[in-house]
């Protein structure tokens, strides 16, 4: 593909994004959404060895819990399969959240503070040690960094005319992002996501504009949003390359 | 093997021949306590 892709940011923030992308072919659009999945690794706790369990959850079930806390992941330290120690110990009455968490490395700590692990009563006590490693999204999805990762077409909205006087005006539902006659982009919440809101009293049509994909990204906090997008497609990139050197010999 | 008299708290031993009974207080419930062993598990 010789032509240039076109970017334009619509929100953009640390841990969520919408972004339009223009030049893309569906199954382009649908590889990257996949990449993003389950190709860019994160940190995971996988093993724990309990010291003291005297909750009234089994250590199996607490363990479960501790693979879905997301921890931050600087990618450039790590290689896949390196381990990173973490540790707990909490004694009741008190709650045990992922804030409780101790890690050995500095950079790698639990990404939100305020996930509950279990409640504590007077006498109880967990302590454990667990061994957190990074893995991709393909061999478990506790190792997922980005979550409600999608896309969705660009629609193009023209006022073809007014509505009749007297007729009943329906709303117009549509979710996503719409793209003006004058070339601005808006997002579908800023009216409701109702097109009889902005445009109240015409009547509108709406097409997909071919090739222009509006994607929606989140992260479980491991990472940036800006560093699950490029790691992906630097993974696309490098399979390409692969792809490439095997197909020439 | 140790286990708890489920009466009077103490820790109890039991051999072979003693059969299932407190040596303290007599009682005949006595509770496994949990081994104090770290136990690894895999997240899975």
């Amino acid at each position: 593909m010789a032509e240039e892709f076109d970017v334009e940011f619509i929100e953009r923030g640390d841990r969520s994004a919408r972004f339009l992308v223009r030049g893309l072919t569906p199954a382009f659009a649908n590889g990257i959404r996949r990449a993003m999945i389950a190709d860019v690794p994160t940190l995971s706790i996988d093993t724990v060895r309990f010291i003291e369990n005297t909750s009234v959850m089994f250590d199996e079930m607490i363990a479960l819990r501790l693979g879905l806390i997301p921890l931050t992941t600087p990618l450039d330290d790590f290689e896949v399969g390196e381990t990173v120690t973490l540790a707990l110990d909490v004694e009741g009455p008190a709650t045990a959240y992922s804030g409780d968490i101790q890690s050995s490395v500095p950079e790698v700590q639990p990404a939100d503070e305020n996930v509950p692990i279990i409640e504590l009563k007077q006498g109880q006590r967990l302590e454990f040690e667990a061994d957190a490693v990074l893995d991709s999204g393909k061999t478990h999805a506790k190792h997922q960094g980005g979550v409600a990762v999608g896309y969705r077409h660009l629609q193009r909205v023209e006022v073809v005319g007014d509505a009749g006087e007297f007729e009943e005006q329906e709303p117009n539902i549509l979710r996503g992002v719409i793209e003006t006659e004058d070339g601005e982009l808006v997002n579908a919440d800023e009216f409701g996501n109702d097109l009889t809101q902005r445009y109240p009293g015409k009547e509108v049509e709406v097409h997909d504009v071919p090739g222009a994909f509006v994607f929606h990204v989140e992260t479980d906090g491991s990472f940036s949003v800006d560093e699950l997008v490029l790691r992906a497609i630097e993974s696309l990139d490098l399979r390409a390359a692969e792809l490439e050197e095997k197909v020439r010999v | 093997m140790s286990y708890k008299c489920s009466r009077c708290k103490r820790d109890v031993e039991l051999d072979e021949y003693g059969g299932v009974r407190c040596p303290y207080c007599g009682h005949r419930v006595l509770l496994k306590e949990r081994s104090r062993d770290i136990k690894e598990v895999k997240v899975e």
